[in-house]
C-alpha cells in the first residue's frame, strides 16, 4: 500500500466519524459550550473579578417558596396541556392511521401541518382576537342573544391551556400517527376473532403498541410547554409567572444573570427529573400485562 | 360439534363480484380443505365464517344458529392467519392466554389450559420467550395454540403453512391432521397448494377463477374422478384430449383427431355422453405404461417419440410427441437402479393404458 491508497483507506474506513464531525462541532459549540457558561455563570459571584470565585448563594436563595411555586406551577400546565393533547390527538391520530382511504392521508397530513406556516406569535396574537371581550366568540353569542355580558375569556388559565393544547396539538399527532400506521391490521382482526370487543381490542392491542408514540408525544409536548413563556405573557396577560417567563424576566428585565442562570440550571434539573418520571408512568398505566410471571 | 352451511352468498368488494350465489355445507368434524388458485375467493370464504367480512347477501349457518350477522367477536370460531398475526408486544403464554383472559377466566385455570396446549404443540419449552425469537414453525405453533385453547367450534387456517420449508410444512400437516383427529373440531383449511389439500384433508371443495365451487368431495374422489377439465388439470396434472364420443353396439369409443379411436367405459348417469357428443378426455400421466418394445394385455395403445426428460427422483416425467403434434406427460416410476430398459432422447416408444383408467369430461 502506498501513501496515497493509506489515506484513501483511511478515509474510507472513518468516513462515518468524518461526516458526523461538521454536526457534532455544532452541538458542542452551540449546545455543550452555553450550557457550560450557564452552569459558571450560576455558580459566579456577583461582581467579583476573581474568576474561580464560585458561590451556592444563588440556588439557596431559590429555595424560596415564590419560585418552587413557579416552577411547580409550569410542571403542572405542562403535564396538563400533555395529557390534553393525548386525549384530542389519539383518536386524530387513529383515525388517520386506521380509517381513512390512502389516497387521502397525505392531504389530511398536509392540512395538519399547515399552522406551522403561520409564525407561532402570529398564531398566539390570533386567537386573542378570539378570545377578547369584544372577540370573536363573545360578539357571536352576544348576537345570538345567549349570553348578555361578553364572556371573560382572555387572561385565564384555561385560555392559557387552550392555546397551548391548539399550538401543540401536531408535536402530539404525528408521533402516534407514525406508530399507529405501522400497527398491522391483521392483529387487530386476530384480537377480535379471538373473542375481544372493539374495546378490548384498543385497550389490549392498539394502545399497547402504540406505547412508544405515546411517549414521545409526551415528551414532545410536555418538555417545550414547560417552558413556554409567550403564550402565557400574550394570553395570560403576564398575570401568573411561569418558568420561561421567570427567565426571560431575570435575563432581559432586572439583568440578573447569575440568579436567571441558577434558576434555569434548577428548572432544567427539574424538568429532567419530571421527563423521566413520565417515562415511567406511561410504562406502568399503559403496559397492563395479561399476567405477571416471575 | 356442528356443521358449516352456506346459502347464496353474493359477496363483491368495490364492485367486483367475488362471489356468486354460492352454496357449501362443511361436514361437522371434518378436516375440510377449499382449494383453488389465487383469486378464487377462497380467503373471502373463510373470512366470512370468521365474521372479518360480511355477506351482501345470503346466510351463514353454524349448526341450527345463523351467524351471517353475528359480530366476529361472538363467534365460537378462531382463525390462523397466513402470516400469523402474533400480538408482538406478548410472550407466548400471554399470547395463547388471549381470549382467555379476555372473558375474566381465573388465572389458575388460565394457566392450565395454556401450559396443556402448549404442551399439545410441543411448545412446552418456550413458554415464557418472546415472539421475536421463535422461528417460523414455532410461530406457527403459538399461532395454533392461541387458536384451540378456548376451544373453538371451528378452526380456521388460512394457508397457514405458505412461509415454511418444505420438511417443515410436511411435518406440521401431519400434527395437524394428528390434532385435528384428537379434538375432533371443524378444521377448514384453505390453501392454493394441492398437495397440502389432499395431504390434510378428508373432504374438499375445489373452486376456480370466477369464485364458483366446481365440486366436493373425499381427496380420491376428487383425484380419480374430476367432474370438469379446470379440477382434473387443477388436481394433479393430467393430458387433457378433445375428442368425438362414438356409441356403437353400447360400446363406448372416443375418436381423438389425428390419433383414431379409443375405448373407454360405458358412461352411466352421463346425460351429455351421447354418441357424436364433444368430450374431453383426461388421462394422468402416471396411468400410463410406456415401453420400447409392444406389449399385450391394454385396452389402448399409442406412439410416440420421447422429446424431454425429467427425472424428479422418484419418478421420471417423460415428454413424448404424439403423431398429431400434441405433447403429453407420463410418469413411471423409478423401481430399479438399474432399468433393463432405458429410454433416451428421440426413442420411439408404445404408451398402454386401460380404459377403466381415464375419465371423460363434458367441459
Amino acid at each position: 500500500m502506498n501513501i496515497k491508497e493509506k489515506i484513501k483507506y483511511y478515509f474510507v474506513e472513518n468516513s462515518a466519524f468524518i461526516f458526523s464531525t461538521p454536526a457534532i462541532m455544532w452541538q458542542m459549540l452551540f449546545l455543550y459550550m452555553p450550557l457550560l457558561i450557564v452552569v459558571y455563570m450560576s455558580l459566579k459571584i456577583n461582581g467579583s473579578s476573581c474568576w474561580y470565585a464560585v458561590t451556592l448563594a444563588h440556588y439557596k436563595a431559590l429555595l424560596a417558596y415564590d419560585y418552587l411555586k413557579i416552577i411547580t406551577r409550569s410542571v403542572c400546565v405542562a403535564f396538563g396541556v400533555a395529557v390534553l393533547c393525548l386525549l384530542c390527538a389519539y383518536p386524530v391520530a387513529y383515525y388517520l392511521a386506521l380509517r381513512v382511504p390512502r389516497r387521502w392521508k397525505n392531504f389530511l397530513l398536509f392540512l395538519l401541518t399547515l399552522p406551522f406556516w403561520t409564525n407561532f406569535l402570529i398564531q398566539v396574537y390570533s386567537w386573542v382576537f378570539v378570545l377578547d371581550h369584544n372577540g370573536l366568540i363573545n360578539t357571536l353569542l352576544l348576537k345570538i342573544g345567549l349570553i348578555k355580558e361578553p364572556f371573560h375569556m382572555v387572561n385565564t388559565t384555561w385560555a392559557i391551556f387552550l392555546v397551548m393544547v391548539h399550538y401543540y396539538l401536531p408535536f402530539m399527532i404525528m408521533p402516534l400517527y407514525s406508530v399507529l400506521e405501522k400497527i398491522q391490521h391483521d392483529l387487530l382482526e386476530a384480537s377480535m376473532d379471538l373473542g375481544a370487543t372493539h374495546w378490548q381490542t384498543f385497550k389490549n392491542v392498539t394502545v399497547p403498541l402504540s406505547l412508544s408514540g405515546i411517549r414521545t408525544g409526551l415528551l414532545l409536548v410536555f418538555v417545550p410547554a414547560f417552558g413556554e413563556f409567550v403564550v402565557p405573557s400574550i394570553i395570560g396577560g403576564g398575570k401568573h409567572m411561569f418558568v420561561g417567563s421567570l427567565v426571560t424576566h431575570y435575563f432581559l428585565v432586572a439583568r440578573d444573570e447569575q440568579l436567571g442562570a441558577a434558576f434555569t440550571i434548577m428548572s432544567g434539573c427539574i424538568l429532567i427529573i419530571c421527563a423521566l418520571a413520565l417515562n415511567w408512568v406511561c410504562t406502568v398505566v399503559f403496559q397492563r400485562r395479561v399476567r405477571e410471571h416471575s | 360439534m356442528r356443521n358449516i352451511r352456506f346459502e347464496n352468498i353474493m359477496k363483491s368488494y368495490n364492485g367486483d363480484l367475488i362471489l356468486e350465489k354460492l352454496s357449501l355445507e362443511i361436514p361437522s368434524g371434518t378436516f375440510f380443505a377449499l382449494l383453488g388458485p389465487s383469486g378464487s375467493g377462497k380467503t373471502t370464504l373463510l373470512r366470512l365464517i370468521a365474521g372479518l367480512e360480511t355477506v351482501d347477501s345470503g346466510k351463514i349457518f353454524l349448526g341450527n344458529t345463523d351467524i351471517t350477522a353475528m359480530p366476529i367477536y361472538q363467534r365460537r370460531v378462531n382463525t390462523v392467519f397466513q402470516n400469523y398475526a402474533l400480538f408482538p408486544h406478548m410472550d407466548v403464554f400471554d399470547n395463547v392466554a388471549y381470549s382467555l383472559s379476555i372473558r375474566n377466566i381465573a388465572p389458575d385455570i388460565i394457566e392450565d389450559k395454556v401450559l396443556k396446549i402448549l404442551k399439545t404443540v410441543h411448545l412446552e419449552k418456550h413458554v415464557y420467550k418472546s415472539i421475536q425469537n421463535l422461528s417460523g414453525g414455532q410461530k406457527q405453533r403459538v399461532a395454533l395454540a392461541r387458536a384451540i385453547v378456548n376451544e373453538p367450534d371451528v378452526l380456521l387456517l388460512d394457508e397457514p403453512l405458505a412461509a415454511l420449508d418444505l420438511k417443515l410444512r410436511e411435518k406440521m400437516l401431519l400434527e395437524l391432521i394428528e390434532l385435528q383427529s384428537t379434538l375432533q373440531t371443524t378444521f377448514v383449511y384453505v390453501t392454493h397448494d394441492q398437495f397440502e389439500a389432499l395431504t390434510v384433508a378428508d373432504h374438499m371443495a375445489i373452486m376456480n377463477y370466477d369464485g364458483e365451487i366446481e365440486q366436493v368431495g373425499t381427496p380420491k374422489e376428487i383425484y380419480e374422478f374430476p367432474v370438469s377439465t379446470f379440477v382434473a388439470a387443477f388436481v394433479g396434472s393430467t393430458n387433457l384430449f378433445k375428442g368425438t364420443l362414438h356409441i356403437v353396439d353400447g360400446l363406448y369409443k372416443i375418436e381423438l383427431p389425428g390419433l383414431g379411436l379409443f375405448e373407454v367405459t360405458e358412461q352411466k348417469g352421463k346425460s351429455w355422453a351421447c354418441d357424436k357428443a364433444s368430450v374431453f378426455m383426461s388421462l394422468r400421466p402416471e396411468k400410463v405404461e410406456i415401453a420400447k418394445t409392444p406389449m399385450s394385455g391394454f385396452s389402448n395403445m399409442l406412439e410416440g417419440v420421447v422429446q424431454s426428460i425429467v427425472y424428479h427422483g422418484r419418478s421420471t416425467q417423460y415428454n413424448i410427441a404424439l403423431q398429431n403434434g400434441m405433447v403429453i406427460q407420463v410418469f413411471e416410476q423409478n423401481e430399479e437402479h438399474f432399468p433393463q430398459e432405458v429410454i433416451d432422447y428421440d426413442d420411439h416408444v408404445f404408451l398402454y393404458w386401460q380404459k377403466e383408467n381415464v375419465v371423460l369430461l363434458e367441459k
